[in-house]
């Protein structure tokens, strides 16, 4: 056993953690993540809508209040989308702005140029403008690998002409604000001279916008992204680095957040079109299913700590909960501890997965509503998982599933690791009691 | 005055430690300014502050951190795990003062 977790400790020090300083510390990763997180509020708070558009009641309820709320949503469904489309529907605005802002920071540019560059870069490809309107198709969850693309390649051209100082000169008498002044302009030059005769070729040569042969490249990968061995393969591996102490999650979820908002997207699409949602693996299954009461689903052992015989596990315990209702749970991770810790591996690990297929069996089997809407990681799980799936019940029946299987899995391997603890905590009393007596001798 | 900043993914679990970590400062009678951000935030805010500590969930950004910090002499380093899981505000305290001082 404990050649077997020595062995562990150092492949966790020689290869996961030089992977994960590399994956979290790569320069996109970060700008997808801080670009997405920046979108996010627009996000939350436009899908937010949704449930004043699709009140969560059948059409043919007969309880007045119900009937009210579906007669208003049916009459004013226009006005009622209005915001939703602005936010939700222009989402890669927000997106494209982020991820450039964020990278342009990293490069030492100026971020709000380089969001906006990043902007029009984007609308340059996936914006077809005709007859004085624009087409708002690929602005949603189908424009997103483009935005993330053209946010990159736009900054990236910023930086390198700023790098290589390729700028208009002027004299050396002409102030240094109007030659800064000039400075944007050779950036936005390239990007236009370059993306709109791409975009024409590509068009001219497939019938396809940019946006739309990009989607079709990455047809197979977005639906993979959205599959059983997918959500194991992701999960797993945010649960090693984190049992690592390293921020898994945070390498995760900027890794698959593109993929969630496209398949968000879809899903909002298909409830609109009143048709079968299609996504099952979205940002709201993996925060309200998989990390209740954040990376672990600790939230129920939070609770078994509060009982604890060992005193330390009780102390953590108190510390631990509160902030584990709204999945913050570093105390625990740290305090117990899980990470690092041998006895706790098995559960930290599996609890996740299992509630996984379980919650990916549940929603195929259809039992379980799908997740439409956006919603902010720190919500309780329980409010958080009906919130994403637009307020039905059955997401919380599953989140109460996941708490039990939890509370069962952690039990045993906890009532272990309490009794080595009371073992030591006990040679370490009579050490005290031996060295005692000793010394009265 | 002293002027410690702390650094985890969104800010969020340090934050936590930020109280602790001024309720200790405010026995002592101590003066400070103590604040919690996300990584994203490092570059902008780290110059305002005489010491950064990471969360140890995201010590593996500690090189690349202190390396920017470097430039300007504040010294950037990560929270014991113990500590940082018991919330020690005292503890963390005591640490931070020291890296300002052999700093300064």
């Amino acid at each position: 056993m404990s050649s077997l977790y020595q062995s562990m400790v150092a492949v966790i020090e020689q290869s996961i953690t030089p992977l994960a300083a590399k994956l979290g510390q790569q320069k996109y990763v970060i700008a997808i993540r801080d670009g997405f997180t920046a979108a996010l509020p627009f996000m939350i708070i436009g899908s937010f809508m949704l449930v004043f558009i699709f009140p969560p009641f059948s059409a043919d309820t007969t309880n007045s209040f119900a009937r009210g709320w579906l007669d208003f949503s049916q009459t004013y469904r226009e006005q009622l989308m209005l915001p939703f489309n602005l936010s939700m529907g222009v989402m890669t605005f927000f997106i494209s702005v982020g991820i450039g802002a964020s990278l342009g920071r990293q490069f030492n540019l100026d971020p709000v140029m380089s969001g906006l560059l990043a902007f029009m870069a984007f609308l340059l490809v996936a914006a077809p403008y005709a007859d004085g309107k624009i087409s708002t198709q690929y602005l949603s969850g189908q424009g997103i690998f483009t935005a993330l693309i053209t946010a990159i390649y736009s900054t990236r051209v910023y930086a390198w002409l700023k790098e290589n100082k390729v700028t208009i000169r002027l004299p050396k008498e002409v102030p240094t604000g109007v030659a800064r002044s000039f400075e944007i302009l050779i950036p936005v030059m390239v990007v236009i001279g370059t993306l709109h005769p791409l975009n024409l070729f590509i068009e001219a040569q497939t019938g396809m916008i940019i946006p739309q042969a990009i989607m079709h490249l990455l047809e197979p990968l977005v639906s993979a992204s959205d599959s059983l061995p997918a959500i194991l393969l992701s999960v797993l591996l945010c649960q090693i680095f984190w049992f690592a102490g390293i921020h898994g999650s945070l390498i995760v979820t900027g890794i698959m957040n593109p993929f969630w908002m496209a398949n968000l997207s879809a899903n909002q699409a298909a409830l609109a079109a009143g048709a079968a949602l299609p996504h099952v693996y979205l940002q709201g299954f993996w925060d309200h299913y998989l990390l209740i009461g954040g990376v672990g689903s600790t939230l129920p052992l939070a609770f078994l700590l509060l009982r604890s015989r060992v005193t330390h596990l009780r102390t953590i315990g108190k510390m631990g909960v509160v902030p584990s209702f709204f999945n913050i749970n570093e105390p625990i991770l740290f305090g117990a501890p899980i990470i690092m810790n041998p006895m706790l591996f098995i559960p930290f690990v599996f609890v996740p997965l299992v509630n996984a297929c379980l919650a990916y069996a549940a929603t195929r089997l259809g039992w379980l509503a799908q997740v439409v809407s956006l919603t902010p990681w720190t919500t309780p799980a329980p409010i958080g998982a009906s919130w994403a799936a637009n307020w039905a019940f059955s997401p919380v029946v599953m989140c109460v599933i996941c708490m039990v299987m939890s509370a069962l899995m952690y039990l045993p391997f906890l009532r272990a690791y309490e009794r080595s603890l009371m073992k030591t905590e006990e040679q370490k009393a009579q050490a005290t009691v031996g060295v005692a007596e000793t010394a009265s001798r | 005055m002293f002027k410690i900043m702390l650094c985890c993914s969104a800010g969020m679990s340090t934050s936590l430690l930020v109280r602790k970590m001024v309720d200790a400062a405010e026995e002592r009678g101590l003066p400070v300014k103590i604040d919690a951000y996300g990584v994203s935030e490092f570059d902008t805010q780290f110059p305002h502050y005489q010491v950064v500590l990471l969360g140890p969930q995201v010590k593996y950004m500690l090189k690349t951190l202190a390396d920017k910090a470097a430039t300007q002499g504040i010294p950037v380093q990560a929270i014991d795990m113990m500590d940082y899981g018991m919330q020690r505000g005292d503890k963390v305290l005591d640490y931070a003062l020291s890296l300002i001082e052999a700093a300064h």
